[in-house]
């Protein structure tokens, strides 16, 4: 009896804040991730060896599949609610991870400590040599995050922004090609597959690590909602209706160079779904509360990454592509559109 | 003798600098009470939008204090200013989806809970500061297709919201047309009158500053001046700042 009223009452709540087309609009984004997860565990592509063994079926499930699905989810969501925060700090419908040179100061920390493991071989160790990559990764983000943010400060133009951390973004990869030209061919070729972006690489183990930290940072974000809508409206005005821009600025930094440092260290630099999916989500979404833009966004996120998950794999029967080709192939050419059409920004 | 609203001891006001401060107004000591309707005038650059960043806790000062009931204004708790002063600013809000009634709403962000649901309460207030300020028919709009003047009105909403006993607008006039212009200033004075509220109002429509506030604060250079609208006409200061082609 209690139960039932209070479970009428829990979606009483929820249609004040949603209308109903925007519940149907989340009900087919919940089809759409069910059927990406469906195909990315079951249709795997590369790997399926035709073999009626259980044991191998098993493995590949298990070891193969399994990870590379939760590791796409994770990334998605990660990926874009990073860009999601971005863009609301820097007021900026263009700013995301790889644009700015994020992801990239990230993957450059990642070579060097990576350089700097093999050669000191503090790498014997899998938790500390993860750890090490992961903070450097993290730093690595937050470093680029704070240089853009300190330019932001004097160019008014998004666009220019945009360019500065195109710009960041080749001098990080220019340092990070000099390095690979001094590093053996291992590593090298380790190197440049990992900087193509792969989702494949993450092992059980390594989502001991990546599920825990990225769920803490997404979940700590229920306590940024209000701060989030509030910011959107500008330093002033959000210090004005109470809220501590500065303080929340550095916490939302934080979190979202967790996300995307976390994301690079596991599966590359993933380019454009950063920038591309919080657009998305607003085009489908038209609301301005950010804690229906932070949902979507995940859900969208993890929907991109899977169904690229799965292009990559089917295209070509022997090989896998890169993931960045297609995020790139939908991700650039939705940017120019909306450089064209900016209503929606 | 009431207790002064807001109240400017030697406030020296500007933009702290690593080498050298730039102040903008110094040595300021006014008082100014609840029921006032006060405007602001001066010309352009003479520091109204810095004075009424000050006195709203978003610049620090560089000497001397503010107090707002009593209490300096850098001691008050953000969530709890938020309560005492609202803001209507020059600046531009736009992109996100955010539409006439997003930006309203905003106005009661110190009042909901931490994912700032809108109870009817909330709804309330929101619907009938966007009715006072005409927006009715906006309100579903995105910020990006308001003219300029309606986005104007769509801040003073916001601000009036907010429900707080001290308003700050800085030139709310400039975008209005000349109707909503006097309905603007009649609905300040209402405000000042019937809620006893405090609000300080810079503009360039002098002739406005004149009909409508209780009082007028002029600045002209090296000189700040309190003084009472009807002695405005006679004032040196407002007479240079403008006020001389009033007379006619």
């Amino acid at each position: 009896m209690f139960n039932v009223k209070f479970r009428t009452l829990r979606i009483e709540v929820l249609l004040t804040i949603l209308s109903k087309s925007s519940i149907i609009k989340f009900l087919v984004l919940a089809l759409l991730f069910s059927a990406g997860c469906f195909l990315s565990l079951f249709y795997g592509g590369s790997e399926s060896i035709i073999s009626t063994e259980l044991n191998q079926y098993n493995f590949i499930f298990w070891q193969i599949r399994f990870p590379k699905t939760i590791t796409a989810i994770i990334a998605g969501s990660a990926l874009s609610v990073s860009g999601l925060i971005l863009q609301i700090i820097f007021r900026n419908p263009l700013a995301g991870p790889y644009v700015l040179g994020i992801s990239s100061g990230a993957s450059l920390l990642v070579a060097i400590s990576t350089l700097a493991g093999s050669t000191f071989h503090f790498f014997s160790d899998f938790f500390i040599g993860k750890s090490v990559i992961l903070f450097s990764a993290i730093t690595g983000s937050i470093l680029i995050t704070l240089i853009i943010l300190f330019i932001s400060k004097k160019v008014k133009s998004s666009v220019i922004l945009l360019l500065i951390g195109l710009m960041i973004s080749q001098i990080c990869g220019a340092i990070q090609t000099a390095l690979e030209y001094f590093s053996d061919p291992n590593n090298l070729k380790a190197f440049v597959i990992w900087g193509m972006g792969s989702l494949a690489n993450t092992t059980n183990y390594d989502l001991m690590l990546f599920i825990p930290i990225s769920l803490i940072a997404l979940l700590s974000l229920i306590f940024f909602v209000k701060p989030l809508n509030a910011m959107l409206l500008g330093e002033n005005y959000a210090q004005n209706v109470g809220i501590d821009f500065k303080r929340s600025q550095f916490f939302l930094i934080l979190i979202s160079s967790i996300l995307t440092g976390l994301t690079t260290a596991f599966c590359g630099p993933i380019a454009f779904v950063g920038i591309a999916v919080p657009i998305l989500s607003r085009m489908v979404f038209q609301t301005a509360r950010q804690e229906v833009h932070i949902t979507s966004s995940m859900l969208i996120g993890s929907i991109i990454l899977l169904l690229a998950d799965a292009l990559c794999n089917s295209i070509f029967k022997t090989v896998a592509l890169p993931i960045n080709m297609i995020t790139t192939f939908i991700g650039a050419p939705l940017v120019i559109y909306l450089m064209f059409r900016n209503k929606h920004w | 003798m009431i207790d002064a609203c807001i109240s400017l001891k030697n406030a020296s006001l500007g933009y702290a600098q690593s080498d050298k401060d730039l102040s903008v107004l110094s040595n300021i000591t006014i008082d100014l009470h609840a029921g006032e309707l006060i405007g602001i005038a001066g010309l352009n650059g003479i520091g109204k939008s810095t004075l009424l960043k000050s006195i709203g806790g978003l610049l620090p000062l560089l000497s001397g204090d503010i107090f707002i009931d009593g209490i300096s204004v850098s001691k008050y708790p953000l969530a709890h200013l938020a309560k005492k002063i609202s803001l209507v600013l020059t600046e531009k809000v736009s992109g996100f989806n955010l539409t006439a009634y997003d930006l309203v709403s905003a106005g009661q962000i110190p009042y909901t809970n931490n994912f700032h649901h809108l109870k009817n309460e909330h709804k309330l207030i929101i619907e009938s500061a966007i009715e006072s300020c005409g927006l009715t028919l906006h309100q579903d709009k995105l910020l990006n297709e308001l003219s300029d003047g309606l986005f104007q009105k769509t801040v003073i909403a916001k601000s009036l919201a907010q429900q707080t006993p001290i308003m700050l607008l800085d030139e709310p006039s400039a975008f209005l047309d000349y109707a909503s212009k006097h309905e603007l200033f009649i609905l300040l004075k209402n405000l000042a009158e019937k809620d006893k509220k405090c609000i300080l109002v810079s503009s360039h429509d002098l002739d406005l500053l004149v009909k409508y506030c209780t009082k007028l604060l002029v600045l002209s250079e090296n000189n700040i001046e309190l003084i009472n609208t009807s002695e405005a006409l006679l004032n040196k200061g407002f007479i240079e700042i403008g006020g001389g082609y009033l007379s006619a």
